[in-house]
């Protein structure tokens, strides 16, 4: 007993051998597995997805699984799809943090037999069979422009807050914009675009100096969801409530206090919930052979009938959350 | 009979012997409540996962045998991971000869923290506190924050993520620099000489040990062991990121404590070290396999993490606790025996 390496051994020995008398892996009482992997546990955003996700899975009674990381460890996600993996799972929903490295894993599920799904941020192409897009950056950039256009009268000066200048989904949206922009706007201008490294005192000062640069100026534009609240501070704090319009990218709830106060007049998101519902309905199907590769329309539940475009499943045009509505809803 | 009851009180006293029952414990209690834990894919799951950690603990004992720590090992890999990636991808060079360059990076950090630490008689928390941001922050500087290397070739992942005679890859490896650490600590002079600089610094260095040197040596191969973990990391990931590697010293660290390491120095196995490891390592994958019951209202395996983080922190305090209670149990029963009448003395 002096020499606790070999009881180490010993134990080390058993837990291998025992694994080498139960290698065969089951499932629980047939019933489908879904498991969703959001991008961190903690996040409203990922908590309403999850909301979506149960009413889908007790829709069609399958059982669903919610894990993900705590902290930035980019391991964590790979070990949760792994733990999967050898769980028995027979669908995989994911959001991806890193792009490339969950994909490393998403390939051994795909190997195993398991059927993957991403949603949210996609995964390599290879790695997954559709991802479910909760809008193209064409329908943000559209969606964007317009509202800001309609809250605007359609004429005068506006300008965007951006996360940061190289962000590569920003500049996508920006793009949009500008597009949009020319196509169908001649009487507004894009006057500057201001990045507030997606921090709300930053979007704050960054709004506060676009006010005094440009007295003429509409609207702000915030594309970052911590840029909304930050811009409508700066308004508020300038007396030019209603008289500036605030609108952009972001949470209802974050959103909430200033939508009411009638400083910031539109929030635009997707509807979250419906993101997680869709997610694990095509995931079911999936696994069930109703949804197949090369398939251009997806009956998703309660949502109807979905476009998809290639192997993008479309959840549709974003939602725009104004004073009216925005109590409808809790993320 | 008294000697073999005292015997036996000794071996329960031992620090590894409680670990050992909280490990049987954890085996038995998660292939009851847990789905497939015992599978083949869940036992290398459980490996596969936890081995950086695991390396990083084996050589960080030597670092608290001698009254130190080392708080900048999860950073040296991130910062080895990102070079590695660098190497391979933009400079086209061999996983291989990258892999060496990212231990001799990780052996080069490990000697700056040897030499602030030793020359310049700084306190090793303060040091590697430093270098800790240091080194993280250097990663994220060459990769400007965001950029991530991927797209390694399938033999160098095969590191990560295949198997040999049965076993992941990289236990191998570990099996390695386990066996190599057990023979140093508890096998060579230098070993022995961790524990009576952690035990007493003056007191070695009157006995003529070269304190210096020898505390030197335990940062460097730290460092080196760092620069490994990072490429095997690397290789189970498939991608180098400036933040791999987050957290680890405090889990390689717990694993050490656990373990029963004194963290004043002086005393501590290496035995100790791997049960305290396979003790996290079996409850962080343990109980995300509970899904069929609940606590707080949802499945254990949707709150596995929280709830290992928790109980990782219960375990330390209990087994810590354990082990002083039971030594003082020991000493007070062979107290009351070596005195027939254990009555106070009054003055005649």
């Amino acid at each position: 007993m002096k020499r606790p390496l070999f009881l180490l051994a010993g134990v080390l020995s058993a837990v291998l051998l025992g694994a080498c008398s139960k290698s065969g892996e089951s499932g629980s009482d047939g019933k489908l597995t879904v498991a969703l992997l959001p991008k961190s546990k903690g996040n409203q955003y990922f908590v309403t997805c999850e909301k979506g996700a149960r009413k889908a899975a007790d829709e069609l009674g399958v059982e669903l699984l919610f894990d993900g990381p705590t902290n930035t460890d980019p391991a964590k996600q790979n070990e949760i799809v792994e733990n999967w993996i050898s769980l028995g799972v027979d669908v995989i929903c994911a959001a991806c943090e890193n792009k490339d490295g969950i994909s490393t894993a998403l390939r051994k599920a795909q190997d195993a037999g398991i059927k993957v799904v991403t949603y949210d941020a996609d995964a390599q192409p290879d790695a997954r069979s559709f991802f479910v897009n909760q809008a193209t950056a064409k329908g943000i950039g559209d969606t964007l422009m317009d509202t800001a256009a309609e809250l605007t009268g359609g004429s005068g000066e506006f300008a965007v807050i951006s996360a940061t200048l190289t962000a590569a989904n920003q500049n996508e949206w920006i793009k949009y914009i500008k597009a949009r922009l020319e196509e169908k706007y001649p009487d507004m201008k894009l006057v500057d675009v201001k990045p507030c490294d997606d921090q709300k005192d930053k979007a704050q000062q960054e709004t506060t100096n676009l006010l005094s640069a440009y007295p003429n100026l509409k609207a702000v534009v915030a594309i970052c969801s911590p840029g909304v609240p930050g811009a409508a501070e700066a308004v508020k704090q300038a007396g030019k409530a209603g008289q500036v319009k605030v609108l952009g990218l972001g949470l209802p709830s974050e959103n909430r206090a200033y939508v009411k106060e009638g400083v910031t007049q539109a929030v635009i998101l997707w509807k979250v919930e419906d993101l997680g519902y869709l997610t694990v309905m095509a995931g079911a199907a999936l696994a069930e052979g109703k949804l197949a590769p090369g398939a251009t329309e997806f009956e998703a539940g309660k949502l109807g009938t979905l476009k998809i475009e290639g192997d993008n499943i479309l959840l549709g045009t974003p939602f725009v959350f104004t004073k009216e509505n925005i109590d409808e809803f809790d993320f | 009979m008294t000697a073999t009851r005292g015997k036996f009180t000794q071996i329960v006293a031992r620090h590894e012997s409680v670990l050992l029952l909280v490990i049987v414990f954890e085996v038995v209690l998660f292939s009851m409540l847990g789905r497939n834990f015992l599978s083949e894919s869940n036992v290398s799951n459980i490996f596969r996962h936890s081995v950086e950690i695991g390396l990083l603990a084996l050589v960080m004992t030597p670092v608290i045998l001698t009254g130190g720590i080392d708080l900048s090992v999860g950073s040296l890999v991130g910062l080895c991971a990102v070079v590695f990636g660098i190497l391979v991808k933009e400079s086209g060079m061999s996983p291989l000869a990258a892999g060496m360059i990212a231990v001799a990076l990780g052996t080069f950090g490990g000697a700056m923290n040897a030499g602030l630490i030793t020359r310049l008689k700084l306190p090793p928390l303060i040091v590697t506190l430093g270098t800790f941001s240091l080194f993280r922050g250097l990663a994220e500087a060459f990769t400007k924050g965001s950029e991530s290397y991927s797209g390694f070739s399938d033999s160098f992942l095969a590191l990560g993520n295949g198997s040999v005679a049965g076993l992941p890859t990289q236990l191998w490896i570990f099996f390695a620099v386990a066996a190599g650490v057990w023979v140093l600590v508890h096998r060579t002079t230098l070993g022995r000489s961790f524990r009576a600089i952690g035990y007493a610094p003056e007191g070695a260095r009157y006995a003529g040990i070269p304190v210096e040197r020898n505390i030197s040596l335990a940062y460097v191969l730290s460092g080196a062991v760092a620069g490994l973990a990072a490429v095997i990391l690397v290789a189970r990931l498939g991608e180098a990121r400036a933040n791999a590697g987050v957290g680890y010293e405090l889990l390689a660290i717990t694993a050490v404590v656990l373990g029963g390491t004194s963290i004043f120095g002086g005393s501590g196995t290496i035995a100790g070290t791997l049960l305290g490891y396979l003790a996290v390592a079996l409850l962080n994958n343990g109980l995300g396999r509970i899904i069929s019951y609940k606590i707080f209202d949802q499945p254990v395996s949707s709150v596995a993490r929280e709830l290992s983080g928790m109980l990782t922190g219960l375990l330390l305090l209990g087994a810590l606790a354990a082990t002083v209670l039971a030594k003082s149990l020991a000493t007070r029963r062979a107290r009351a025996q070596t005195s027939p009448n254990p009555k106070p003395q009054t003055n005649p």
